[in-house]
């Protein structure tokens, strides 16, 4: 099941975190954080496909920290998302659908004209859709 | 953009022409430029979020502008741009022989039983000035929000031909 799921923003500004567990928002937002480093050595690497050559925006696992993984994706506006999940037999197809997903409510998200651009995204409708992508793969919400 | 939510072209001809009007009675000079500048670059870099969505990654500088060419140009301006040119070193030259948003504006042939003198060209170039501040801005926004600093400048010399050029400055950091 998915654990957390964060938004950081082009200049390494968290956006947005969200935890699904009880009381390890310490831990899990560390281990969001630390992913990042990934990140950037993938995306200077020129973004390489998980199974192709092919630039892609899915990163695929970025850490692993005992039980929990950490996806990453990165969209063509530079905002990183980065998944935290707990379930070791996901498949990659369906991380990228869930990161598709993600990316469709964030793009929502950030057309809110209230919304100021590379601020921390307080939006219950956000809330809402990453708590229902996240109760899909079978989060406790 | 989702096919189930769309609206009327002359919807957005007239936003557009109302915005700059808006403006144009309460502003003049540096602040009116300013005033579209802000608007134009938040459209653009929240178009560029979603239009950029379910494409793959736009690594390379030429594959961003090349994108505002063709699906983003699309998006906004209903058509893609005809012609680019690059010195390769950062400077960019969009050339859109109709451009929609100015169209209009180039057709100044008035019926002739209206009776209304033509406006002076003097006067066209700069009411263009004013109408390309807006596109202007949402092309500079929307490359912003894709990684690349640039500064963009339009020139209506002859309508409803518009060539916009795009000047990179160094890389955004990532």
């Amino acid at each position: 099941m998915i654990v957390a799921v964060a938004v950081v923003g082009p200049t390494n500004q968290p956006l947005y975190l969200s935890t699904f567990t009880d009381d390890e928002s310490a831990r899990l937002s560390t281990l969001v954080h630390c992913s990042l480093d990934a990140v950037e050595e993938k995306v200077a690497a020129g973004m390489r496909g998980v199974t192709t050559d092919v630039p892609d925006a899915y990163l695929g696992v970025l850490a692993v920290e005992e039980e929990c993984k950490v996806y990453g994706f990165v969209t063509n506006t530079r905002t990183k998302l980065i998944v935290v999940v707990d379930d070791p037999l996901i498949k990659d197809d369906e991380m990228r659908a869930i990161f598709r997903r993600m990316h469709t409510a964030f793009a929502d998200a950030v057309s809110n004209p209230f919304y100021v651009l590379g601020t921390p995204l307080v939006s219950p409708r956000f809330d809402a859709s990453v708590r229902t992508i996240a109760t899909s793969l079978g989060a406790a919400a | 953009m989702g096919k189930s939510r769309q609206c009327a072209e002359s919807c957005v001809d007239y936003l557009a022409l109302e915005l700059v009007h808006h403006y144009r009675t309460q502003l003049q000079g540096p602040s009116l430029q300013a005033a579209l500048d802000a608007v134009g670059e938040r459209a653009g870099r929240q178009l560029a979020e979603r239009c950029a969505r379910d494409r793959a990654p736009l690594l390379e500088q030429l594959e961003a502008v090349k994108f505002i060419c063709k699906e983003f140009w699309g998006e906004v301006f209903r058509k893609a741009v005809d012609n680019l040119r690059t010195n390769h070193r950062g400077t960019f030259v969009l050339r859109d022989t109709q451009f929609r948003w100015l169209v209009r504006l180039s057709q100044n042939q008035m019926p002739a039983q209206l009776g209304q003198p033509l406006p002076a060209p003097a006067a066209k170039a700069d009411l263009a000035a004013d109408f390309l501040l807006l596109p202007c801005a949402l092309v500079r926004g929307a490359l912003a929000q894709l990684g690349w600093d640039a500064a963009v400048t339009a020139d209506a010399a002859s309508l409803p031909q518009v060539d916009f050029t795009v000047v990179m400055r160094q890389q955004v950091q990532r």
